[in-house]
C-alpha cells in the first residue's frame, strides 16, 4: 500500500514535471535568471566604485522580473555563450544586446523590440573614407559572432571583416590601422569616437537598423507571452524611456533618441 | 533531439572559410615551425657557450617564453611592439597580413624556448668529453657544435621535439584571438552564423587529429633517419 501511494505519488510529480513549463518554474522560485553581458557600457557594466552590475540591459531585466512579480537573478555571461546558455536552459531571460536575425531565430524566442540602434562604421577622420564604398578592398574589424559583422559582410562584401574577440580590441586593431573600418552599433561605438576627441567618426551610411530583442527558450509560450505583457506595460507606463533617457538620454555621452518604440518581432 | 547536418558546413562560403582556415593553420605551422627550429639551434648553443652574456640572453629567452601565457605573448607582438616601430614600416606590415606576420613571430619564439630545451637536454644526455674531443681534433665552438654535438643531440632529442611540434600546432589556434583566420577561426566563425556547434568544431577535431597524428609518423620516420648509420 505504501509503495503504492510512493508510486503514485511519484507519478504524479512526473506528470508535473512534464507539464510543468519555465513561467511555473519562475514563479515558484520567486527569481528570474537572467543573463547580461559584463562589460558593456551602458548595457551592463561593473560600477567601478561598488562593483555591482548596473546598466539599460540590467534594469530592464529587473524591470520585467518585478512586472512577473519575482525578483531578478542576475548573471553576467559572454557574448558568444548568451544564446547556448539559453538553450541549455541556464538562464531564463537574455537581454544581452540581442540584435534580432532570422538565424537566431531559430535557436531562441524573441521578444518584442524594445529599441533599435543604427548599426554603423567607424573610420579614422583622416583616412579621407567618406563611404561604405570608399571600403572597398580595405579591412573591417568587428566583435566576433556580432550583428555588425553579419551586417559588414552583407553590405560591404567586397571588404574583408576581420574578428576580435571583444570591442576594445577591434578598435585597437582600427587605431594601429590595423583594419580602414570598425563595424559596431552606434551605442557600443560612440564611446571610442567621443573619447578619442575628433580621431574618429561614424560614417554618415548606416549599415542596418538593429531591432534589439529580450529572449527566452524556444517552445516556452507562457513565458514569452509574460516577458511580451512586461515589455508592453513597460513602455505603456513609460518605464523604458524613462530607462532610456537614463542611459542613453541627452545627459550620457551616447545622446541617441528613442526613435523607434516597443515592435512586434514579427515585423522584421 | 539532434540531427546532425554536415552539408551545410561543407558548402558554399562555408566549405571556402574551411579550406582557407586550414591553409592558414598549416602554413602558420611550418612558418613558426621552421623559424622557430632554426632560432632553437642558436638558443641552445648560446645556452651552452660558456659566454656568460650569452648564456644570460638565452636564460632570458627561455624564461620570458616559458613563464608567460601564450596569447600574451601574441597581443604583445600584435599590439605592443608595433607601436615602438616607425609608422611607415607599421603602415608596410599592416598593408601586408601584420596578423599573420606577427602571429608567425610570436609562435616561433615561443617555440624555439621549448625546441632549445628538449636540445638541451639531449645535449646533456652527452658526455662532456665529446666537446673538448671535438675542439681537440681542431674544430672550432661553432663547427664542433654543427658537426658534433647539435646532430647527436638532436636525435636524442627527436621524442619529446615531436611532442613540442604537436603543441605548436594545436597554438596556432591562439592567432585567432589577433585575427588570424586559421583553422579554429574559421569553425568559429561557421558556428556563429549556422549554430552548427557539434558539427563545425567535429570537423575541426577531426582536421587537428588527423595532422597531428600525421606529424607523429613523420617523427617516428625522423627517427629512424637520424639513427647512426648501422643500426637501423
Amino acid at each position: 500500500m505504501r509503495s503504492a501511494v510512493a508510486g503514485l505519488a511519484c507519478a504524479t510529480l512526473f506528470v508535473g514535471l512534464a507539464h510543468a513549463d519555465r513561467l511555473s518554474d519562475i514563479k515558484a522560485r520567486g527569481s528570474l535568471t537572467c543573463a547580461t553581458l559584463s562589460g558593456s557600457e551602458p548595457l551592463a557594466y561593473q560600477d567601478p566604485a561598488t562593483r555591482k552590475y548596473i546598466g539599460f540591459d540590467v534594469d530592464t531585466c529587473a524591470a520585467v522580473a518585478q512586472h512577473l512579480g519575482v525578483k531578478m537573478e542576475h548573471k553576467p555571461v559572454t557574448v558568444e555563450a548568451r544564446i547556448p546558455e539559453l538553450a541549455l536552459g541556464r538562464v531564463d531571460l537574455v537581454a544581452a544586446a540581442m540584435g534580432y536575425t532570422k538565424e537566431r531565430a531559430e535557436q531562441v524566442a524573441f521578444t518584442a523590440s524594445h529599441y533599435q540602434i543604427p548599426l554603423k562604421v567607424i573610420v579614422a577622420t583622416s583616412s579621407g573614407i567618406t563611404k561604405f564604398a570608399d571600403l572597398a578592398g580595405k579591412k573591417i574589424s568587428a566583435n566576433k559572432g556580432s550583428t555588425p559583422e553579419l551586417h559588414a559582410r552583407r553590405v560591404i562584401p567586397s571588404a574583408d571583416v576581420v574578428t576580435f574577440q571583444d570591442a576594445p580590441t577591434a578598435f585597437l586593431a582600427l587605431q594601429q590601422g590595423k583594419v580602414q573600418g570598425f563595424a559596431i552599433a552606434q551605442a557600443s561605438g560612440s564611446r571610442f569616437v567621443s573619447e578619442t576627441g575628433g580621431k574618429f567618426k561614424f560614417l554618415d551610411e548606416t549599415l542596418a537598423w538593429e531591432a534589439t530583442a529580450l529572449a527566452v527558450k524556444k517552445d516556452e509560450p507562457a513565458l514569452l507571452a509574460a516577458v511580451n505583457k512586461a515589455l508592453e506595460e513597460m513602455e505603456a507606463s513609460g518605464e523604458l524611456d524613462a530607462m532610456w533617457v537614463k542611459w542613453y538620454g541627452p545627459t550620457t555621452k551616447y545622446n541617441i533618441p528613442r526613435e523607434k518604440k516597443l515592435t512586434p518581432i514579427s515585423r522584421f | 533531439m539532434l540531427t546532425l547536418d554536415f552539408a551545410t558546413i561543407f558548402h558554399g562560403r562555408y566549405a571556402d572559410w574551411l579550406l582557407a582556415g586550414a591553409l592558414t593553420t598549416l602554413a602558420l605551422f611550418a612558418v613558426s615551425w621552421v623559424m622557430g627550429f632554426v632560432l632553437s639551434l642558436l638558443v641552445v648553443s648560446a645556452r651552452s657557450s660558456g659566454v656568460k652574456l650569452l648564456q644570460a640572453v638565452a636564460f632570458a629567452f627561455v624564461g620570458y617564453h616559458r613563464n608567460v601565457p601564450g596569447l600574451v605573448q601574441l597581443f604583445v607582438w600584435y599590439f605592443g611592439i608595433p607601436q615602438f616601430l616607425p609608422d611607415a614600416w607599421q603602415m608596410w606590415i599592416n598593408a601586408h597580413g601584420s596578423e599573420f606576420i606577427f602571429g608567425c613571430i610570436a609562435l616561433s619564439l615561443n617555440a624555439a624556448a621549448y625546441m632549445s630545451e628538449d636540445l638541451r637536454s639531449g645535449m646533456r644526455s652527452l658526455p662532456p668529453s665529446q666537446l673538448e674531443a671535438a675542439r681537440a681534433l681542431g674544430l672550432s665552438y661553432v663547427s664542433a657544435m654543427r658537426k658534433v654535438l647539435l646532430p647527436q643531440a638532436i636525435r636524442v632529442a627527436v621524442p619529446p621535439l615531436v611532442n613540442q611540434s604537436l603543441g605548436l600546432f594545436k597554438a596556432t589556434s591562439l592567432a585567432m584571438a589577433i585575427g588570424v583566420a586559421e583553422m579554429t577561426y574559421a569553425t568559429h566563425q561557421i558556428e556563429n552564423e549556422t549554430f552548427k556547434t557539434f558539427e563545425a568544431f567535429a570537423v575541426a577535431s577531426v582536421f587537428y587529429w588527423v595532422f597531428s597524428f600525421l606529424l607523429m609518423a613523420l617523427g617516428h620516420r625522423a627517427n629512424r633517419w637520424l639513427r647512426p648509420r648501422g643500426s637501423r
